[in-house]
């Protein structure tokens, strides 16, 4: 079956829009050039050490938990982008492999430098897609559904934690309400 | 539409066997909506999960701060009696032995025959042989937040005493016929959380056996009725409820947590000999059990030296309170810990707690005397039976109640050492990741102990798990080496409200624990998440900024090392490391910032208009020199538990010699200077209507930490809970 081309009424971003780089290189973390200030890097030092679960404290976090630390910095990366970083490892290597503080400096600082981190606006601009009657508020239903179908899907539980307390009776969100309330952590 | 994947989000529904699309959008769009999303959720998660990573932190080693804190002044008293300092005469009493020698004595002291029950008294009225429908009575009438009248109290106390004396020293249970017996570990007196999992469970009875992993008591409000609880169910069913020994089951620590300060308050008239056969029924609690000969149930854990053997033929009732040894003739080192060891605890860094100490020496008794019993020793003590054990028991002597040391022929002063070291080891211990057994230098008690040793102990004595409490975890239960010990915590909303859940465990004859969660409050059913973590954040950070200003002044002098040029102002850096040294407490300060501190642009922190956020309530507080202040807020805690130690008759009221005495033993603990004069001055800055006495209960209230904004913004002053 030849596939159909898709119509697409807005010019998508010139990248496909799925979250794998395609095509990349691997990630070298010896090109990456450290910007960060030293205070900088203190602060990430002790949020590296909360994560810490080594007995000896060795100052060393599974390739499970880089994911979760550069969030906790501030960042937002896609799963995939953290992949990337950590160059594709295999799902056993998320337990068992140890990153120490001086290759995630690296890693963090590739995140940092992305581009398209996602402000406000392109937030409440992604969520108004659902808005079909163009007054401000989204269907919990749809929205769920669509977090737990599309891109890096979201568990059932997930999305319960995301919504809790967001809908209205009618099942309806306010969504820059939402997003406001999503940013401020 | 032809097969293949669509590319585009289209919500079908079924209409007459056929999709029907409902709405299409742009496929690029959603997908970047829905990942942009995703993004975002999993970035507040991340954030959300760290602060409560933080704040957990924060209260744990707060908690155990307060623990070692106790241990030390333990040590401290038992220092000052041994050398028969002068102020060791004020508090020698609490390591008197007891000098009662015979039951019929003890009984006549605790005797509630001439208790009368006046008739207006509409709580339970007991009798005995306890019946059934009298615990659910009693039950009910807890729940109803009525009181036993204090005639019951002892006498349910008395019969609980006759009972556990003829209880082994290990508990042995079975699974036969097809029962699950039901594991709970601490409850700390919230009987909110008793009440609920008997709601869900069902109350002890003969199907329904229950084990209970002490620490019954202190911090929460209702431990004297949780006891009365546990111990009339003991009573009922003496087959099918069985009692561990926890850390708190421990007269010296109630001291400080609150259980004795509850029992004094409850019961102004008796509470003095409630508490004193209550001392003794704590050293009458069974140690550990055992089900199915497979599964051991310990309130903190087991170290490497750890011989249940051994454990099985000590007296334990010798051992009124764990944190030290009983009284040996010698005065060298081994239970003793002079002032020394307390410096080199607090020198420890706490980053390196979990590192051998290989230098340090183990302060509670040597190992070499000690044997390692085969597997064959065991086994047959493991099979002795409950009568057994009373003939033992009663073959011993005439006098098991005495605590003199030199009457039992069985064990010199050496092996009163390892029989303390065991017992301390099990109601104390904590397990850690890494292989090996280290003093527990965090708590002061006990070991931290790795995998290697629960493996070596499991095949040792033929085990498959350890089952023990000890230690909050959020959700109620933990699993850590290697899933062969379980830590269990009964105690919901322990921290905070939301905190953390509380769990039981149901296990039947194939031994694999089943869980059950909940948390007791109504109130946190209705909380998010979000607010959960919110709310147990900002109560950490309270309790946070009070230690912060309790150390004003070993602040203050840190500071100004790195501000030599006396500015007033110090980098962020430098306020970090000091905050970390001064306080003795490994969190991530600098992750905390922007809750405790406000910086300038330039990343610089002022640090003196920073302290004068916070005032002391007092009014008549502004004579009363600085330093002493600070002291007395850093070291309430010692200070309330040195006053309530001092108090012999348990009045609450000190007089103003004891009063000045009490400070001048504070200052030798502290090895502080604490002059006359500052004393006089805080005699004087206290309402004291009565002559020549201090109400312990107002002097501590007096001095209670407030948000200075808020008093002069005219609102009702802010007191804060100190709850630890």
């Amino acid at each position: 079956m030849a596939p159909k081309k898709k119509e697409e009424p807005k010019p998508a971003a010139p990248k496909a829009p799925e979250p794998e780089p395609v095509k990349e290189p691997e990630f070298d973390p010896k090109e990456v050039q450290i910007e960060f200030t030293a205070e900088q890097i203190e602060d990430f030092k002790d949020a590296f050490q909360l994560f810490d679960r080594t007995p000896l404290n060795e100052m060393k976090i599974t390739y499970g938990q880089c994911g979760d630390l550069i969030r906790a910095l501030g960042q937002n990366p896609t799963n995939a982008e953290v992949m990337y970083v950590l160059g594709k490892p295999k799902p056993d290597d998320m337990a068992t492999k140890m990153l120490d503080f001086d290759s995630f400096l690296p890693i963090h600082q590739h995140i940092c430098k992305a581009k398209d981190r996602g402000t406000f606006e392109d937030f409440v601009e992604g969520l108004r897609v659902f808005d079909k009657e163009g007054n401000g508020t989204v269907m919990g239903a749809e929205l769920r559904h669509v977090l737990q179908t599309l891109g890096e899907k979201l568990k059932e539980d997930e999305v319960e934690q995301l919504m809790a307390g967001q809908e209205d009776a009618n099942g309806c969100i306010n969504y820059e309400a939402f997003v406001k309330h999503i940013m401020a952590s | 539409m032809g097969c293949g994947v669509s590319k585009s989000s289209e919500f079908y529904s079924k209409k007459d066997g056929k999709d029907v699309p409902l709405i299409v959008v742009p496929a690029a769009t959603t997908m970047r909506a829905a990942v942009l999303i995703q993004r975002w959720y999993r970035r507040y998660v991340a954030r959300k999960e760290m602060r409560r990573r933080y704040t957990w932190n924060i209260f744990q080693s707060m908690e155990y701060a307060g623990e070692q804190d106790q241990i030390k002044l333990y040590n401290f008293l038992g220092y000052l009696v041994d050398n028969f300092t002068p102020s060791g005469n004020l508090i020698s009493h609490i390591f008197r032995d007891n000098e009662v020698c015979r039951d019929t004595e003890w009984e006549r002291y605790f005797s509630y025959e001439n208790i009368d029950v006046p008739e207006i008294y509409s709580g339970p009225r007991l009798t005995f042989p306890l019946t059934v429908s009298q615990v659910a009575g009693l039950v009910e009438a807890f729940k109803n937040k009525q009181q036993l009248h204090s005639r019951y109290v002892l006498q349910l106390l008395l019969e609980t005493w006759k009972l556990l004396r003829i209880l082994p020293n290990i508990n042995r249970v079975s699974t036969c016929q097809s029962k699950e017996i039901t594991i709970c570990g601490d409850l700390h007196g919230q009987l909110e959380d008793l009440l609920l999992i008997f709601y869900k469970n069902g109350m002890p009875s003969q199907g329904t056996p229950y084990v209970f992993n002490g620490d019954f008591v202190d911090r929460g409000k209702d431990s004297i009725e949780i006891l009365l609880i546990l111990f009339s169910f003991l009573l009922v069913y003496p087959g099918d409820v069985h009692l561990n020994r926890g850390n708190h089951e421990d007269h010296i620590i109630n001291l400080r947590y609150g259980f004795t300060k509850e029992v004094l308050g409850k019961y102004r008239l008796h509470g003095k000999r409630i508490l004193k056969l209550l001392q003794k029924i704590f050293s009458w609690l069974p140690l550990a059990t055992v089900i199915d000969q497979r599964v051991l149930i310990v309130h903190g854990g087991i170290s490497d030296t750890t011989d249940l053997a051994l454990i099985t033929r000590i007296d334990r009732h010798r051992y009124e309170s764990v944190l030290r040894p009983p009284k040996r003739k010698s005065a060298l080192s081994g239970g003793q810990s002079s002032l020394d060891d307390d410096d080199s605890l607090s020198n420890i860094s706490l980053h390196n707690r979990r590192r051998a100490s290989l230098t340090n020496d183990k302060p509670f008794g040597t190992r070499d005397s000690f044997q390692r019993r085969s597997l064959q020793d065991f086994s047959a003590t493991v099979n002795q039976t409950v009568e057994e054990e009373q003939e033992a028991r009663r073959r011993q002597g005439p006098n098991p109640l005495s605590s003199e040391s030199e009457s039992d022929s069985t064990s010199g002063p050496d092996n009163t050492n390892d029989e303390w070291k065991q017992i301390l080891d099990m109601l104390w211990s904590d397990p850690m990741a890494q292989n090996g057994c280290f003093p527990n230098e965090l708590r002061g008690g006990g070991c931290y102990w790795g995998p290697n040793v629960t493996e070596e102990f499991l095949s040792r004595h033929n085990l498959q798990l350890i089952i023990r409490s000890h230690e909050c975890k959020q959700e109620g239960y933990e699993f850590c080496h290697n899933r062969k010990v379980l830590t269990l915590f009964s105690a919901s909303n322990y921290y905070e409200v939301g905190s953390n859940r509380g769990a039981y465990i149901r296990l039947g004859p194939n031994l694999v624990p089943y869980f059950i969660q909940y948390q007791a409050s109504d109130l946190t059913r209705e909380l998010t998440l979000k607010q959960s973590v919110g709310r147990t954040e900002r109560s950490a950070l309270k309790a946070l900024k009070e230690q912060l200003f309790a150390n004003k002044s070993g602040l203050i002098s840190a500071f100004q090392e790195y501000d030599k040029d006396n500015t007033g102002r110090i980098s962020f850096n430098d306020w970090a490391k000091a905050v970390g040294t001064v306080l003795h407490l490994d969190l991530p300060w600098r992750m905390l910032r922007s809750q405790l501190v406000t910086l300038t642009p330039d990343n610089m922190l002022n640090y003196h208009s920073w302290f004068n956020e916070l005032s002391w309530k007092g009014r008549n507080t502004e004579h009363v020199e600085q330093t002493v202040l600070d002291t007395l807020y850093k070291h309430r805690s010692t200070l309330e538990t040195i006053f309530r130690i001092v108090d012999t008759d348990n009045s609450g009221v000190l007089s103003f010699e004891d009063f000045r005495q009490t400070w001048r033993l504070l200052g030798d603990f502290l090895k502080m200077q604490i002059s006359d004069e500052a004393i006089s001055d805080l005699l004087v800055s206290i309402d004291t209507n009565k002559d020549g006495n201090i109400d312990i209960e107002e002097f501590m209230e007096a001095f209670r930490l407030v948000d200075r904004h808020r008093l002069e913004r005219g609102n009702t002053v802010f007191i804060t809970k100190d709850k630890l």
